[in-house]
């Protein structure tokens, strides 16, 4: 190759039944191609993961290219179309992040279809490397070892930075953790006391670190306030540079857009969900942080009644009624909550950096957000590392009190149908933020709904079972099921959240197969946000109808 | 193999073998400096060059090396695994290792062919096999999965090909079930007046000439004690998985039965073309008629011996035009293959026409003559000398002018447009897939090609490969009357091969559920195709779980991708393994 030129580095996909036989012949014709295209067969191209995709561009491809069975004729049935529509989703992701959704390609090419897969290639190659390098810094990840004795006192440090060493076995945490309800092996407790004593050597192993929600119920009965999260939060850190990994939700794509957003100046497209008649601007007062809603109807674009990309638009519209124009930028960056919690501080504070300056150029002097973790993050964990950010920070449920009370935002027109409700404390919102009176008053915006409380409610709610996209489980879908069954048994018929996580996986967890009755759980889950706007009639109408409407976010 | 072998459990790291090829690969890669690189990386404790691994002295080079060097796993840059089969660890399983500790990359047809540049053929091969040593050093040691197989076989379809495998099959001493939709056996092949280039007759005339040698007859089938033919039937539904099938069919008086089986021949044929799909063949009209009719004519001609008589007015027609590829080789009219058999019967009943009436004007327009049989030849050269005008070239349309037909062919020989008179045509309709064969290849899982026949897998893979199922006769494609039972009698063996081992070992290249992370949603259950998923309670613990059906599995991995939690993984196509050998791939370093 020619010093210097940009040889792009494309991974091929291939089936075992066409995409690689095709290259096979292609090679027994000898009919040449170049030689960036890098051939890894799999059973069918439906076995491909987004997640591996993801991988593979972090890792150091230029391109992707999924070669599998003509589409009628897989030899797994409809395997190629599964693969087609995953890799559909996945190019919307890529657009969104602006890695170009011209870097991934799906071929259908027949075994004996030698010089179609030849060309297919040879195109591609051409294509990307037109398109030129993926622009990452791909850095190794700190893999800084460190030696026991560095792990023993990092350990230390934690314990005593998080009060740990105050624990003094009464063993409250382990009755109110949820995790331990279900999963008897599992103690809070236990784990300060193994860190306690030393034992870092099964660190990179030790499942306890990672199974913890960090939902904070532990620390909200402990006696002598040892902030249990923090310890587990510290423990991931030294756990990871051990070594240890988290189970990450959907193959770990979601850490996966998160860690390239760190590493990256992409030009973003993450303001596709702004429709012609909501009012947005690039500089302002008040700057609304919207996270990684777009990101996720992209994801989770198999998901059926999953509109995230709703719950930003709501925010913009109840603010736009109350004559606030906000800020909303396209070269937002995920707050780095995730990887925060999985281990991953050096990204988590590029992240931040990032987050900080651009909010800071904005001008703002107020930041809202919807999302319950993004809040935390900035509102504590930013604040932690950084001192004062020089903005105010507020989660949408208060500001939009706010704006109540003050008499900017009325409940003047009429939406849907009133109904009966439970509300669901988020642990980043209740517990971690204290967050407990606003949503409760803003349920009277909402004309003629009624609000009953669950039984664990407030600072008791149970946790939706997932933080951090990492180490669902089992149990966890017990606990979910749990939940949703809670909010059934006070006779409502709705469940509202702020949390778009909780909403996520509490529909997961009842969307599909459930260990009981379906009827137990038969609760609509949604949104507040979401809620308010349709009750205040500020949704368009075509909305309900959930066609594609005018450029929506779910543009196929 | 001495007594003190090294157990497999104190045997370390991962061996690279690179196979030269006899240079085929050794020209276009530079194989010591792909070895001297992985040298270097950790955990590769041993690096071979061979310029035949698959040879007798490169299989005892694997061997020696697999005594000597102590390594568990191995990762080998050679030619294609799935086009030549995991030849090279033959040696390496003989010595005790366990072969899904094994892996293969393709640096051969993947990379020594394909490109020029020696440099850039290096540097390709050498990320290849460094993908190879990552996903080696993850791979799972597994056992084969072992499954009985019943002793009893289906056949759908009751031709000549159903026909002849159902004979085998069942002097094998088998139960077969032989189902066939219509009300009688034979097929198409029975309808025939005569087979050619033989120029035998089809039906038996109670001689035993050749063809009817070798033709199955519907009297040893129906006579045949292992036999149970079941006329007016229609396969239904199966379920089951390799070894045992279960079968539900359905006769036209509204009955059922089912049965067990352990193997499959799928004999359902073809149709003809239908020539009303090109309307400006005429078909409508009483005097075009196809190949197919025409037979019935020669069989009505030959019992009345009144020589050939046309459909419209029993006058015996002194012009026959013969339009070859009719729905074949043309995708804008009909479908883009060769129907392999029709210039040699047409070429027969255009003789046999002559034969009945010298007199006979008989032309045949084609655009290739085709006839890959032994004898073909002389039977085209005799249909010449007995004065069978063959034009070669399109035509346009059949023109009917008030009570008078005519052909309009364009002579490509002589450049010239022919207006032919003609008092009967004759299509040489094409073959294409009988009705139910889609349905049949999805309920069974049988790939189709472009052309909508049904695939077999490739006799090159392992038997197990097949799982119990054979595609035979023309349900694969075109064939002529003996091909087909050539393949119905290959089919029969394999099966009756798989049934006679009583059970069959195939990798464990399956689905498996991580039960700690499995949250029984049955998403995975809902895309599998093949029924090897169950969502069921746990009762100890009061959860949904996922199970699957080793047997049921074929290993595609839609599941795996489904499971939003990665609870369900494909051995050996794990995600961890793949990622690794990706990352391998793409990373500069070694």
């Amino acid at each position: 190759m020619t010093e210097g030129a940009f040889e792009p580095k494309i991974v091929a996909f291939t089936c075992t039944w066409c995409g690689y036989p095709s290259a096979n012949l292609a090679g027994v014709n000898k009919i040449q191609y170049p030689p960036n295209v890098r051939i890894v067969r799999v059973m069918c191209s439906g076995s491909v993961e987004p997640s591996v995709i993801m991988d593979a561009f972090e890792s150091g491809a230029d391109g992707v290219i999924v070669i599998g069975c003509l589409i009628d004729n897989c030899h797994y049935v409809s395997g190629n179309k599964n693969a087609q529509e995953r890799v559909d989703a996945l190019k919307e992701l890529f657009d969104i992040m602006g890695m170009d959704s011209r870097r991934l390609r799906t071929e259908w090419i027949n075994a004996s279809e030698r010089t179609r897969f030849a060309k297919s290639v040879t195109d591609f190659v051409e294509e990307v490397r037109a398109l030129g390098p993926l622009p990452l810094k791909r850095e190794s990840k700190g893999t800084k070892a460190k030696t026991k004795e560095q792990t023993v006192a990092a350990v230390k440090g934690i314990i005593e930075d998080t009060g740990a060493f105050d624990c003094v076995e009464c063993g409250k945490c382990t009755t109110v953790c949820p995790i331990a309800k279900f999963d008897s092996e599992f103690a809070p407790r236990a784990i300060v006391l193994r860190a306690m004593e030393g034992i870092v050597e099964n660190i990179s192993t030790d499942r306890d670190i990672w199974t913890c929600t960090t939902c904070e119920q532990c620390n909200s009965m402990c006696p002598y306030k040892v902030d249990y999260s923090g310890f587990i939060r510290g423990m991931r850190e030294e756990a990871t540079a051990a070594g240890a990994a988290p189970l990450c939700s959907k193959g770990g794509i979601i850490h996966a857009t998160q860690r390239i957003m760190a590493n990256s100046d992409l030009k973003q497209d993450r303001l596709r969900w702004v429709k012609q008649d909501m009012k947005v601007a690039d500089k302002g007062d008040v700057f609304y942080f919207v996270g990684c809603l777009p990101h996720y109807d992209a994801i989770f674009r198999d998901r059926k009644d999953l509109s995230m990309t709703s719950i930003c638009e709501s925010a913009v519209r109840l603010m736009n009624k109350a004559g606030v124009v906000p800020v909303v930028s396209n070269d937002e960056k995920c707050c780095g909550h995730d990887l925060n919690w999985t281990g991953n501080e050096e990204d988590f504070e590029k992240l931040m950096e990032h987050n900080v300056g651009l909010i800071k150029a904005s001008g703002a002097k107020k930041v809202v957000f919807t999302c319950p973790e993004c809040y935390r993050t900035m509102n504590m964990d930013y604040a932690d590392l950084k001192g004062e950010l020089g903005f105010e920070m507020q989660h949408m449920s208060d500001y939009l009190k706010e704006l109540i009370d003050s008499g900017q935002l009325k409940a003047d027109k009429a939406g849907g149908e009133p109904f009966k409700f439970t509300y669901h404390d988020s642990c980043r919102l209740g517990r971690h933020s204290g967050v407990y009176d606003s949503p409760r008053k803003l349920a009277a915006s909402m004309k003629g709904c009624e609000l009953v409380e669950m039984v664990n409610t407030r600072d008791k709610a149970i946790c939706c079972g997932v933080a951090g996209w990492a180490n669902c489980n089992t149990n966890v879908k017990r606990m979910q099921v749990d939940r949703v069954m809670e909010a059934k048994k006070t006779g409502a018929n709705r469940m509202l959240l702020f949390c778009p996580k909780c909403q996520i996986h509490l529909k997961c967890a009842v969307q599909d197969k459930v260990h009981v009755d379906k009827a137990l759980v038969d609760v609509v889950i949604e949104d507040f946000t979401v809620a308010m706007a349709r009750m205040m009639g500020l949704m368009p109408q075509e909305r309900k109808a959930s066609t594609d409407g005018d450029g929506g976010s779910k543009a196929r | 193999m001495n007594g003190d072998e090294k157990v497999q459990g104190q045997r370390k790291g991962v061996a690279v073998y690179l196979c030269g090829c006899r240079g085929e690969i050794s020209r276009k890669v530079d194989l010591e400096a792909v070895a001297e690189r992985l040298k270097a990386r950790p955990g590769v404790v041993a690096v071979g060059i061979h310029e035949a691994l698959c040879s007798k002295e490169g299989q005892e080079f694997l061997k020696k090396e697999y005594a000597e060097k102590g390594f568990e796993r191995a990762a080998v840059g050679a030619c294609s695994p799935t086009l030549q089969g995991l030849i090279v660890s033959r040696s390496l399983e003989e010595e005790g290792m366990n072969r899904y500790l094994f892996d293969q990359v393709n640096i051969r047809e993947h990379c020594a062919w394909v490109h020029a540049d020696r440099g850039a053929a290096t540097d390709k091969a050498l990320s290849l096999v460094r993908g190879s040593v990552a996903k080696a050093e993850r791979l799972l040691p597994l056992e084969d999965i072992e499954v009985p197989i019943l002793g009893a076989a289906l056949v759908i379809g009751g031709g000549v090909t159903g026909m002849a495998a159902a004979l085998d099959i069942s002097a094998q001493g088998y139960k077969v079930y032989l189902v066939e939709r219509t009300g009688e056996l034979g097929g198409r092949a029975y309808k025939l007046s005569m087979t050619f280039p033989t120029h035998n007759c089809g039906i038996c005339c109670m001689q035993y000439c050749k063809e009817c040698v070798f033709t199955p007859k519907i009297e040893d089938v129906i006579q045949n004690k292992n036999i149970e033919v079941m006329l007016g039937t229609e396969v239904e539904d199966i379920s089951g998985g390799f070894g045992k099938r279960h079968v539900r069919v359905k006769g036209t008086d509204g009955t059922t039965k089912e049965f067990d089986v352990g193997t499959i021949i799928v004999a359902t044929g073809t149709k003809t073309f239908d020539p009303r799909r090109i309307p400006e063949l005429r078909y409508g009209h009483p005097d075009v008629i196809t190949t197919v009719e025409l037979e019935q004519l020669l069989v009505e001609q030959r019992e009345k011996g009144e020589g050939l008589r046309r459909p419209s007015d029993k006058k015996r027609p002194k012009t026959v035009n013969f339009i070859q590829c009719v729905g074949s080789r043309d995708r804008t009219k009909g479908n883009l293959h060769c129907s392999l058999v029709c210039c040699t019967y047409a070429i027969g009943q255009a003789r046999e026409i002559v034969k009945i009436d010298p007199d006979a004007h008989v032309y045949i327009h084609y655009i290739d003559l085709r006839g890959p049989y032994r004898g073909f030849e002389e039977f085209y050269d005799a249909a010449k000398v007995e004065g069978i005008i063959f034009v070669r070239g399109r035509i346009s349309e059949i023109v009917l002018d008030k009570d008078k037909m005519f052909v309009r062919a364009f002579d490509t020989d002589s450049d010239t447009l022919l207006n032919i008179d003609s008092d009967l045509v004759v299509l040489s309709v094409g073959q294409e897939p009988a009705d139910d064969s889609d349905r049949i290849a999805k309920m069974l899982h049988i790939q189709t090609d472009i052309d909508r026949f049904m695939k077999d897998i490739n006799p090159m893979f392992p038997p197990e490969f097949r799982r119990g199922i054979y595609v035979a006769g023309t349900a694969q494609g075109p064939k002529g009357i003996r091909y087909s039972i050539e393949d119905a009698r290959a089919a029969a063996a394999s099966a009756v091969e798989v049934m006679k081992r009583g059970k069959v070992r195939f990798p464990r290249i399956v689905a498996h559920v991580d039960e700690t992370r499995c949250r029984g949603c049955g998403r995975c259950e809902e895309v599998c195709q093949y029924g090897a998923i169950t969502v069921a309670e746990d009762k100890q613990r009061g959860v949904l779980l996922a199970k699957v059906d080793e047997i049921r599995c074929e290993g595609c991995g839609t599941c795996a991708v489904t499971c939003c939690n990665k609870a369900i993984t494909v051995y050996n196509f794990l995600r961890s393994q793949v990622e690794a050998q990706i990352r391998a791939i793409v990373q500069e370093e070694a």
